[in-house]
């Protein structure tokens, strides 16, 4: 090392810590690409179909509450067996609706409005009915899709 | 490191190419810093391609799924919001410093022989960059873009006989629908990038060719007196520090003032007050907004785009009009000429926003 | 009767058309009836009263006419006595006692209404006479509301048509023309601050203001054509008929059974009837507005533990909510994207919603198990919008690091640049 000259001995050292201080800088710009690159975990662009439950999650006369998106939606298995999706915002003051196993309806317990299951308002307050989905079996899971809005 | 060069010196005539690079020089005097503006636009360019392809790998375009996409990439994906205000802010710091690169090229001559074709393929660059900053500015397909885009697709809608051909072909149709944003998106990602990328190429090849332009200040001094530098390596590092901080100040304005989405576009809904076209394209907003319905018979907006047209080819032939035939004189007339042009543009931009 | 049926019918088509179209006191008398009456000289307050909204009237609109509920004979133009007096069936104009009957000749008669309105119910009349109004009636007390009062006369809409003095949304005003009139209710006793109460209170915003169709108004509580203001004991019932759970769980509950004992008036008692505001925590307060108070001492230490403990239940979740709101909002203004954060929102407070009415159980381990999943929402909102603002704080510090690196790289390059050309 004593046998380079000083203004070799400088330009080395400043070469070195160029190319260290541009290895270290491309690494604070990778960084956000590789992360970038990674997708995020709820690959959710646009919500027009959800997963919602496994085949034999819901018995006859069970319900669950799920999201669409923003908007709350209720997937239930009737006694017949069949499933049935709809949006689960009560259109009178939206609250979240339930099933009622014993009438096999849907209502709402927030001032009794009732639905039947094609999601149209029968009774009470609701002034609109319910946006009906469409539930699409796939293997063993459950899917809710939504249509495309008119 | 030398080992490789040496490999390739093997295969390449790498010697002919390092003389070639060598030659290229730039003058030094008080406005070598002008020299700067070509290689930050080259800079800024690659950033948008950069950035572009990272976007495209989470942006759906369509109706559905444009603004959803958006949205995702903002608050879902990690840097998301990174790579799209950069993406923004560097598109339109494109356009400002082509613009600055043009006038600077303007009043130094750099486009007298044998540059004229230099300042053609530049001007194309321009308008495709314009372009781009056009059809991208519709991708998000938020209430904005959406209707500055139904403002600005009507002005070439204007033009007469081929205006309604043209307007059908741009917007995909007689409105602008989804169709357009597809039209648009395949514009901004293949069309434009594959013509840009090529004249580029041929901008960049006729400088590297023709030499850096001397400004006439410089050409009238003796040879003893004027000085440069060589491109490769001196000039060209002292680029890459100059893209150094641009890449920083992009980032400050990409954290500290980022691009808000806003609400989706509704075709249905009313156009909301203040639809404004991008500030590149304000000047001519507001000249065909101050025009008077009618001129002479014919309808303002007509003759505004004419007009328009009009200057684009002249300024487009300046090389052909200032001639130059060996003497050094600058000519004041078009001095004066480049004078008005940029204090319009800069009027005309300020009173768009005024108003 | 069947006569003038027989002859309504024979000229069914005709009168259809006229009544239809004749235009306010404007045409010419095409039956015996208007002929004379549209060209007397007549008060414009009675020309008005009887004309001007036949047009709009569904029985006009069906085809009837002056003589199928006046009887008499409407061809016998320009002859008094031919027309009316000495018809077997003239009626005229009723009295108002005999209103109820006049209007059930038709309405009360199941084979007759199926004609004009299969579904309809035929048993108004008979409400009628079992209702607060009707008894009175009987009585000969003839201040009190008759069909004409609330239906209109020679004008009557459908009730679902929203100019029906008896559309849900004015319904209330109806009725207050006479029970809102202190002067004219005088003589009865009662209170006339009904209406007013009405306005201020939570369903009188909804109707008045919200335009709300299935908010409770008058007929609700106290029924149509049977109205009367509902007996002590079925208080909870009509109220249940919208709010149900929170009739099922107080009635189950122990102050329910006490109430039932006491004989109290359930709802009315902590609520109120017409006034009814909107609860709060304040209402189970052991002081100022709190209701328990009304039969409670401050010596009952039991029943105030229980209230305290719901009570606070209560107002935990609900400044949990505000917590949430408040930090949402705080990440809105930091402009980040906050609209998933709202769901979480909307659920807490429909927690909030289910623990309010699980106040009704008057049991301090329910309420508490009612709130955990509106605190489980607010406390997601939170933590999500806590997330979104450390991620505020993240960029710039990040924007830091990058400078940080920048700067001296710029300097390095610099310092290259000088290196090289010196040498």
């Amino acid at each position: 090392m004593g046998t380079q000259p000083r203004s070799q001995e400088r330009r080395n050292f400043l070469n070195i810590v160029l190319g260290s201080g541009a290895v270290v800088w491309l690494g604070s710009l990778v960084y956000p690409v590789l992360r970038y690159l990674v997708p995020p975990a709820t690959a959710a662009t646009d919500v027009n179909s959800v997963r919602v439950a496994t085949v034999d999650e819901l018995r006859p006369g069970e319900y669950r509450i799920f999201r669409f998106g923003r908007l709350p939606g209720i997937l239930f298995r009737m006694e017949d067996g069949t499933l049935h999706a709809l949006s689960a915002r009560c259109t009178h003051l939206d609250c979240t609706v339930q099933f009622d196993e014993e009438k096999q309806q849907i209502w709402c317990a927030c001032h009794g409005g009732v639905y039947d299951v094609n999601g149209r308002n029968i009774a009470g307050p609701p002034p609109r009915p319910l946006e009906r989905y469409e539930v699409v079996l796939k293997g063993k899971d459950v899917f809710v899709r939504r249509g495309e809005t008119a | 490191m030398s080992r490789i060069y040496d490999w390739f010196r093997d295969r390449f005539d790498l010697d002919a190419v390092a003389a070639f690079a060598k030659k290229k020089e730039v003058p030094l005097y008080r406005g070598t810093f002008l020299y700067y503006l070509g290689g930050i636009c080259l800079f800024l360019f690659g950033l948008q391609v950069l950035t572009g392809i990272l976007l495209l790998l989470y942006y759906q375009p369509g109706e559905n799924t444009a603004y959803e996409s958006m949205k995702t990439i903002i608050s879902r994906v990690e840097f998301g919001w990174l790579i799209r205000d950069i993406h923004g802010w560097s598109a339109n710091l494109l356009i400002f410093f082509a613009f600055l690169h043009m006038f600077s090229v303007f009043f130094g001559r750099a486009y007298r022989k044998p540059r004229e074709l230099t300042w053609m393929t530049g001007f194309i660059l321009l308008a495709l960059a314009m372009g781009f900053g056009f059809t991208g500015y519709l991708l998000p397909w938020n209430e904005l873009a959406y209707f500055a885009t139904r403002v600005g697709t009507n002005i070439p809608g204007s033009v007469p006989v081929v205006g309604g051909a043209l307007l059908k072909l741009l917007r995909a149709g007689d409105e602008v629908t989804g169709a357009t944003l597809t039209r648009f998106y395949g514009i901004h990602v293949s069309v434009l990038p594959a013509l840009f990328a090529g004249v580029l190429g041929l901008h960049l090849l006729l400088i590297q060719v023709l030499g850096m332009s001397v400004p006439p200040s410089q050409e009238r001094l003796p040879p003893e007196e004027r000085r440069s530098i060589r491109f490769f390596p001196n000039f060209f590092l002292r680029d890459v520090m100059v893209w150094l901080v641009i890449l920083n100040v992009i980032a400050v304005l990409a954290v500290f003032f980022p691009w808000e989405l806003g609400a989706k576009a509704d075709p249905l809904a009313p156009a909301p007050a203040g639809i404004r076209p991008e500030w590149y394209f304000m000047f001519t907003f507001q000249t065909l907004k101050l025009l008077p319905a009618h001129i002479l018979g014919v309808e303002g907006e007509v003759l505004g785009i004419l007009g328009f047209g009009l200057g684009g080819l002249i300024w487009f032939c300046i090389p052909f009009i200032d001639r130059w035939e060996g003497s050094h004189k600058v000519s004041r007339a078009i001095n004066v000429f480049g004078v008005v042009v940029v204090v319009y543009m800069i009027v005309m931009t300020i009173w768009g926003y005024l108003a | 009767m069947n006569r003038i049926r027989d002859a309504a019918r024979s000229v069914l088509p005709l009168l259809a058309t006229l009544a239809v179209v004749l235009p306010a006191q404007a045409a010419a008398g095409e039956d015996a009836c208007t002929d004379c009456h549209l060209g007397m000289d007549e008060s414009k307050e009675t020309q008005a009263r009887l004309f001007s909204h036949w047009a709009d009237d569904i029985h006009g609109q069906v085809g009837l006419s002056c003589a199928d509920c006046h009887g008499g004979n409407p061809e016998a133009f320009d002859d008094e006595d031919a027309a009316m007096w000495n018809v077997e069936n003239f009626t005229g104009a009723p009295e108002r006692t005999e209103i109820p009957s006049f209007c059930g000749r038709c309405h009360s008669d199941p084979a007759y209404m199926r004609r004009y309105q299969p579904e309809a119910a035929t048993d108004q009349e008979a409400q009628y006479w079992t209702s607060r109004h009707g008894l009175l009636l009987k009585e000969g007390q003839d201040k009190v509301a008759t069909c004409t009062d609330c239906h209109g006369v020679h004008g009557i809409r459908k009730t679902d048509s929203p100019l029906s003095p008896v559309y849900p949304l004015n319904v209330p005003e109806t009725c207050g023309r006479c029970h809102a009139d202190a002067a004219y209710m005088a003589e009865f006793g009662i209170p006339t601050d009904q209406l007013a109460k009405y306005r201020s209170s939570v369903h009188g915003v909804a109707l008045f203001e919200k335009r709300d169709t299935g908010v409770a108004t008058c007929n609700d509580c106290h029924g149509n054509h049977g109205a009367m203001p509902p007996s002590v004991k079925d208080i909870s019932k009509v109220c249940g008929t919208c709010h149900a759970t929170n009739q099922k769980l107080f009635e189950s509950s122990k102050l329910g059974q006490i109430f039932a004992d006491e004989e109290l008036r359930f709802c009315e008692e902590c609520h109120g009837k017409h006034g009814i505001q909107k609860p709060s925590e304040a209402m189970l307060a052991w002081e100022g507005d709190g209701v328990c108070l009304r039969c409670h001492t401050d010596a009952d230490t039991g029943p105030r533990e229980v209230a305290g403990a719901i009570a606070a239940s209560l107002g935990k979740l609900r400044s949990h909510l505000e917590e949430a709101r408040a930090e949402v909002q705080h990440a809105e203004e930091k402009g980040m994207e906050v609209s998933d954060l709202l769901l979480f929102l909307e659920e807490a407070h429909d927690g909030l919603v289910k623990t309010r009415t699980s106040v009704h159980t008057f049991d301090p381990a329910q309420v508490t198990r009612a709130a955990e999943p509106g605190h489980k929402a607010a406390q997601e909102a939170i933590e999500g919008a806590r997330a979104l603002v450390e991620n505020w704080v993240f960029k710039r510090k990040y924007l830091l690091v990058f400078t940080v690196l920048t700067l001296p790289l710029v300097l390095l390059t610099y310092l290259k640049v000088r290196q090289m050309e010196r040498s």
